[in-house]
């Protein structure tokens, strides 16, 4: 009976229920961004997952991920020096 | 829709770019323009590095990817985490339909090396803010100068490393302790697959590079000098174990191999050995297999360094129980095997294969199997065709070189140290008994027969006799085939024995004529022999006896036996001393020649010997009995004739005869009665007893021991026993008594004689002088009767009586207290047939009643 109903709401709806589960993914995916400490926040990973849907490769992402912030985090002098100009 | 995508892309990466910038804690202060140079830079360096790499290096599928983050959660110790993280991963994955992500693994891998990315780089952070004394030797900073490195790690502590410390505690002991991990593997000097390597070297006892064979510990160990964790070193050291195992079983093969031909391993050792061999060649077949993995890396998704090479030394030694129980068994057995060889190899073997392990017990059954069918082999051999092929002296029957005679008993022993404990002793009895029959066959009998009862019951055993078909578990077949063999073969010997070689025929004779079962024969021979025996020892002439012994077999019903029986009769003289008489050394011989002279042996033949001379001795007493009476009979001394005499010598004439006679007839009875219990009780019952025996017996020695039997019971119940030693004594007194008696009878009856002749002469002097002169002359009596006077023989006569009769006298009395000595013995005799001798001897209870005791 309720599951029953639960598919005529679906049929009706399609976008709104849509709308629904992909917020419910990225919340899933949010969660266990935080549990492995990945230190992206919410809208960082909703582009990531984008992209990811576009079938980009996962690996050059995270390639990109991270040398966008080491490049941000101080390095030594000598790189440092050579990054400035 | 391409270009589409295309454009969406890039307006993704160009937000990414964006927002990444604007976490920059360094660029806060200036937030990132779309057209500042550095955005440009960063935006043009974030395309080439996803152009670079368009496909992902590992398959699709983000269970595994899932499943593997969630183990390392779970092994940082953060098992709650890892749980929620499978919740939320069961859940995202159950997300389908419009409006869920579509590429979900992709999703997943990306964060997971999001996550290990920032880790490496806290890591790096950790170390340097920790502990700056270790981070000397981190490889990454290794060339900086020290100036440096303290300038930059100031600026570091400053900006993240205690902020972040400060932040999350938790993290300070997880730094920490991945730092340990780090000096853990530093320690390890070597990795583990090298040890793995090393181990399965060590397996195949081969000195590896780090693990070495150690003759001080007895194993093999990691050496010293190489830092491991002391669980390693233990772990390597139980696993080494079956190299050592190994190294005892392969260098026993070895030891035994080289051996070979100057040393006698046997048969069963090389079985042994080879069979060890085929069990280790199984082994090799084994660590190949495990060596060919151990260069594989565990199929896992990630190709991080997570994933170890597959074999680890915990998977090793999972590898190991089972060859490691087998590599055990084979030492134990080569150490208890050592020393031993065929038979009792086996037989050392078998007592392990007694195990309620079906692993173990069905290992050993492969084991014995091959261990024993030079054994088994042996067996068949020895059964169907009497064949010792024991060149190592492995088998547990052992022959002897000996004579042919004396074949059956000695030729062939039972080596008990030899015997497996599979086969029982009686099995191994019949067994030796077969190959015995088989060999007596063709050695003694020369007969050929036996190879068709061999192959008749070959084929009646059935398929298990070919050769090499019987193993070991299948004493049943076995014990058939032995009996079949031996029944058969057992059967052929005997109607071998019993119809050519007429044993039967032969025990007969023996018993006519050792046994004086032949009554005229022996009448005649004792006739014939018996002045020649008189005559001292060393004066009589074997040669004459014999022709006189040919005489006695002509004369009697001897001449229509066998003629191959008589020729085997001969006489014998025993080594005689000085003042033997021929009567002493007598004695008849039976040649029984090969194969008959396994029954007949020299001891049986000695036994045979002593009845014979106890017999001939009663013989010759009866003999002797019989000659007196001739002599003594009323109708030869007539009353008539001395008619003349005076009344008072006739009188004294006549109570002396009278004397003689009742002691003549006293011991005619004794001689009598025991002639009749030695010839009918004890000779003609123990023969019946033996025909009976023989018909039942099955084999050679069921013959041997009726015929024991029969001789022995003979002996026993003729007096002649070890315990009727005494009683043999006193009867031999008593016959030696009995032929005192009988010459004196002689003498008696000799007087008497001559005082008829003297009488007759007196009265008609004419008739037969020259013949009474001529018998007077013989006589041995000083002085002759022939010139006294009537009154001066009456006298002689008188006195001669008078002697006579106190001789008599004494002898009665030395005879009736020698017999009732006699007598009173017997009763006393175990045995249940002297009993009726005493019943015979005082039927009336004549003796008894005299006897003061009773």
């Amino acid at each position: 009976m309720y599951v029953s109903l639960f598919f005529f709401l679906q049929l009706l709806n399609m976008d709104a229920v849509a709308a629904k589960t992909a917020r419910e993914s990225l919340d899933l995916a949010f969660q266990m961004s935080n549990i492995l400490d990945t230190g992206l926040d919410r809208h960082t990973l909703s582009i990531l997952i984008a992209l990811c849907d576009l079938g980009l490769n996962p690996e050059a992402l995270a390639a990109v991920v991270k040398e966008l912030r080491t490049e941000l985090v101080p390095l030594p002098p000598s790189d440092a020096a050579h990054a400035i100009p | 829709m391409e270009e589409e995508d295309q454009q969406k892309v890039a307006d993704l990466i160009k937000e990414l770019v964006i927002r990444l910038l604007s976490q920059n804690p360094n660029s806060e202060s200036h937030p990132p323009t779309p057209n500042s140079p550095q955005f440009q830079s960063s935006l043009r360096y974030a395309f080439r590095l996803i152009s670079s790499r368009l496909t992902p290096s590992v398959s699709p599928d983000a269970a595994a990817i899932a499943e593997s983050t969630k183990r390392r959660l779970a092994t940082q110790g953060k098992s709650s985490q890892a749980l929620t993280f499978a919740d939320l991963y069961t859940k995202f994955a159950s997300k389908t339909g419009p409006g869920s992500v579509n590429n979900k693994w992709a999703v997943l891998y990306l964060l997971k090396i999001i996550s290990e990315d920032r880790k490496n780089v806290k890591t790096q952070l950790g170390s340097l803010v920790l502990l700056p004394n270790l981070a000397l030797n981190d490889g990454e900073l290794g060339n900086e100068s020290r100036v440096l490195l303290g300038k930059g790690n100031k600026e570091k502590g400053w900006n993240n490393g205690v902020l972040l410390v400060l932040k999350d505690p938790e993290n300070l002991r997880e730094i920490a302790f991945r730092e340990f991990v780090n000096l853990i593997k530093e320690e390890n000097e070597v990795s583990e697959e090298v040890l793995v390597r090393d181990v399965l070297y060590a397996c195949q006892g081969i000195d590896g590079k780090y693990v070495k064979f150690d003759s001080g510990a007895d194993g093999y160990v990691l050496s010293d000098v190489i830092k491991v964790p002391r669980a390693i070193r233990l772990m390597v050291r139980k696993l080494c174990e079956l190299g050592w195992l190994f190294r005892k079983v392969k260098g026993y093969i070895s030891e035994s191999m080289d051996g070979f031909p100057s040393e006698d391993v046997g048969t069963v050792g090389q079985a042994f050995c080879a069979a060890l061999q085929d069990e280790l060649s199984d082994y090799y077949k084994l660590l190949a297999v495990l060596e060919a993995q151990s260069m594989n890396p565990i199929p896992l998704v990630s190709e991080t360094a997570s994933s170890g090479n597959y074999l680890s030394l915990r998977r090793l030694s999972v590898w190991f129980a089972e060859p490691m129980v087998k590599m055990r068994l084979m030492a134990v057995l080569v150490d208890k095997c050592r020393v031993l060889r065929g038979g009792a190899m086996a037989g050392a073997i078998h007592l392990h294969a007694q195990h309620g392990d079906p692993l173990v017990h069905e290992f050993m059954g492969r084991l014995l199997r091959r261990v024993c069918s030079p054994l088994f082999e042996m067996v068949r051999s020895w059964v169907l065709e009497g064949e010792l092929e024991d060149v190592f002296a492995e088998f547990f029957v052992v022959g002897q070189p000996v004579k042919a005679e004396s074949l059956w008993r000695e030729g062939y022993l039972l080596h008990a140290g030899m015997l497996p404990s599979f086969i029982s002793q009686s099995l191994a009895q019949r067994i030796l008994r077969t190959g015995k029959s088989i060999n007596f066959l063709r050695v003694c009998c020369e007969d050929r027969g036996w190879a068709d009862a061999a192959t008749e019951a070959a084929a009646a055993a059935g398929t298990s006799t070919r050769r090499w078909g019987l193993g070991y578990g299948e004493t049943d077949a076995l014990e058939s085939l032995v009996d079949g063999a031996a029944k058969r073969v057992d059967k052929h010997l005997l109607d071998v024995i019993y119809n050519q070689y007429k044993f039967k025929e032969h025990c007969l004779a023996i018993k006519r004529y050792l046994l004086l079962g032949q009554g005229d024969f022996v009448q005649y021979l004792m006739d014939i022999v018996g002045p020649e025996l008189s005559e001292p020892a060393n004066t009589i002439s074997s040669f004459q006896l014999a022709g006189l012994l040919e005489t006695a077999v002509r004369a009697s019903n001897a001449q229509y036996d066998d003629r191959d029986i008589l020729d085997r009769l001969k006489v014998k003289m025993m080594p005689h001393g000085i003042g033997d008489r021929g009567w002493d050394v007598f004695s008849l011989e039976y040649d029984a020649r090969v194969p008959l002279d396994t029954v007949f042996t020299e001891s049986v033949m000695a036994k045979y010997l002593r009845i014979f001379n106890f017999l001939w001795k009663l013989r010759r007493v009866e003999h002797a009995l019989i000659g007196a009476w001739k002599t003594m009979k009323p109708n030869c001394i007539t009353s008539r004739s001395f008619m003349k005499l005076q009344h008072a010598v006739k009188l004294q004439l006549l109570s002396t005869l009278r004397r003689c006679q009742v002691l003549w007839d006293e011991m005619n009875h004794f001689v009598s009665n025991l002639q009749y219990y030695i010839m009918f009780e004890v000779l003609e019952v123990s023969w019946s007893n033996f025909l009976n025996e023989m018909e039942v017996a099955k084999d050679l020695d069921d013959l041997l021991a009726a015929h024991e039997k029969y001789l022995h019971s003979i002996v026993e119940k003729s007096l002649l026993g070890e315990r009727s030693q005494t009683l043999y004594s006193s009867l031999f007194a008593l016959f030696d008594l009995i032929l005192k008696f009988r010459s004196h009878a002689d003498r008696l009856s000799e007087g008497i004689n001559e005082l008829q002749a003297r009488t007759l002469e007196s009265s008609v002097p004419s008739r037969n002088k020259s013949k009474t002169k001529k018998r007077l002359n013989d006589t041995s009596e000083p002085g002759s009767w022939v010139s006294e006077g009537r009154k001066a023989l009456t006298q002689r006569a008188g006195e001669f009586l008078r002697n006579m009769g106190q001789d008599l006298d004494a002898l009665s009395k030395e005879y009736s207290s020698l017999l009732e000595d006699f007598i009173s013995k017997l009763p006393m005799q175990q045995h249940v047939d002297l009993k009726f001798l005493l019943f015979r001897l005082d039927f009336t209870e004549f003796y008894s009643q005299l006897r003061p005791s009773t």
